[in-house]
């Protein structure tokens, strides 16, 4: 009884519920329908690949459902299934994102990478690498910040993030004149954008900040960058 | 006098059935009471959809040729990572690196070599967005991949000659998923990027064309 009870808990099995699920044969609602699944049938869900399950039907073809299809379908204990196929509910109870985005950092195009943690509703912690590699010089930051979403049950919302991180800044080498050495100096940053949800587990987003880099010289230097990114949270 | 007689033992008998009732009721509630001689060591689970295994992430392990401007063809090996966000749309982080051979000035003059051994190291990095056109790659009747057409642009750096340069990488590409989570991946990519490394600065193509290996988990 145990040992059965152990080779149950390694696949779920469900039973479908609506009158009947359609059987794809690849991950994708362009691929073909080869097969049916009926009301009552028991079918094994192995796996999934984006919003999609391969399933194991009774007869032993495999193919793949839909989220939407497996919601139809129902536990051993008559329970119904409830996958995500991606819904504002779930970005309200995502834990992680991950982003990527370009812009311009003073007058130099930027590429940026970013990881956040989302602690609470309104607020998340975000570390950032980004470099700019303009004609003259490159520069390279890295920061780490503290994020407030103004009206995170909105499907668009303001943001305001306050951080600090570093720069390093290379004049270019074949700059005969600078003969500069690379400088490393640290930065606070106050940003502020408009984050929207798309739809599915993406959001997107524009951005500007400003970042104080704190010299060795009298003056200190206030670079601003714009930027436009795309989110994936989980 | 009967009838009295018969009262006090109806109700005699009616105190004794809810009595005899009550103690039957009481063994019972002892009976459950009693621990079962053998404990269960596994707990029932219930397998819920959170036990499900997501294959969205995709390491590939590519090589290729990349011809890099003025400077020839080179062999260049690289990885990738992607994460599958729809059936559709993924991300990806590249990186490639090759080994610059001469410019045809270098060879023919067989002067001084305009880079040293170290500058001469091509690597070049990007994060990228991929739209796949789903499709199936039938090679006999019965045998049939999953496969995909893909197109795929992004930015990132090359850094080459002694510089680091911003980098637009725009290409296509084709996956064919030979199980599940097995794929064989054959792309095209142009990075570009600007120069100065030859006389003026100028916009650098630099074509490279990869197969590659996937694994999906």
């Amino acid at each position: 009884m145990a040992c059965s009870t152990q080779a149950i808990a390694e696949t779920l099995r469900v039973e479908v519920a609506a009158s009947f699920i359609n059987v794809h044969t690849g991950p994708a609602s362009e691929y073909p329908i080869f097969h049916i699944a009926e009301k009552g049938e028991k079918i094994d869900v192995l796996k999934s690949h984006t919003g999609w399950y391969k399933v194991q039907l009774r007869k032993g073809q495999q193919g793949w459902i839909s989220a939407g299809s497996l919601n139809q379908t129902i536990y051993a204990d008559g329970t119904v299934v409830e996958v995500s196929s991606g819904s504002f509910e779930d970005f309200a109870n995502r834990n992680w994102e991950v982003q990527i985005a370009a812009g311009l950092l003073e007058d130099v195009t930027s590429i940026s990478a970013s990881a956040t943690w989302v602690v609470t509703s309104n607020i998340a912690t975000q570390v950032t690498y980004g470099q700019a590699l303009g004609d003259f010089a490159e520069n390279k930051y890295w920061s780490i910040r503290l994020r407030h979403t103004t009206f995170p049950e909105w499907r668009l919302s303001p943001y305001l993030a306050l951080g600090a991180g570093q720069l390093r800044t290379t004049p270019r080498s074949n700059l005969v004149a600078s003969g500069d050495e690379s400088r490393t100096n640290d930065i606070m940053e106050v940003g502020g954008g408009l984050r929207y949800y798309i739809g599915s587990n993406l959001l997107m987003n524009i951005e500007y900040k400003s970042v104080l880099a704190l010299t060795q010289r009298d003056e200190q230097e206030e670079i601003e960058e714009w930027k436009l990114g795309i989110t994936v949270f989980f | 006098m009967e009838a009295w007689h018969n009262r006090i033992f109806l109700i005699l008998s009616g105190i004794a059935l809810w009595l005899s009732a009550s103690v039957t009721a009481y063994a019972q509630d002892d009976q459950r009471a009693i621990p079962p001689i053998i404990e269960p060591t596994i707990e029932r689970r219930q397998v819920t959809e959170a036990d499900i295994d997501s294959e969205n992430v995709e390491v590939t392990a590519f090589i290729g040729f990349v011809s890099i401007q003025d400077f020839g063809s080179d062999a260049i090996v690289g990885a990738r990572l992607g994460y599958h966000i729809t059936e559709n749309i993924f991300m990806e982080a590249s990186y490639g690196s090759a080994t610059a051979g001469q410019t045809s000035f270098e060879e023919l003059s067989g002067g001084a070599p305009f880079l040293t051994d170290e500058e001469r190291d091509f690597i070049v990095y990007d994060l990228s967005l991929g739209y796949n056109f789903n499709n199936e790659l039938f090679i006999a009747e019965g045998w049939v991949f999953n496969s995909d057409f893909y197109l795929i642009a992004g930015a990132g750096a090359t850094e080459f000659g002694g510089d680091e340069r911003f980098t637009v990488s725009v290409g296509a590409g084709y996956r064919v998923l030979l199980t599940d989570y097995l794929a064989l991946r054959l792309d095209v990519r142009d990075h570009i990027f600007n120069s100065d490394l030859i006389g003026e600065e100028k916009s650098t193509h630099n074509l490279a064309y990869s197969l590659g290996l996937s694994v999906f988990f």
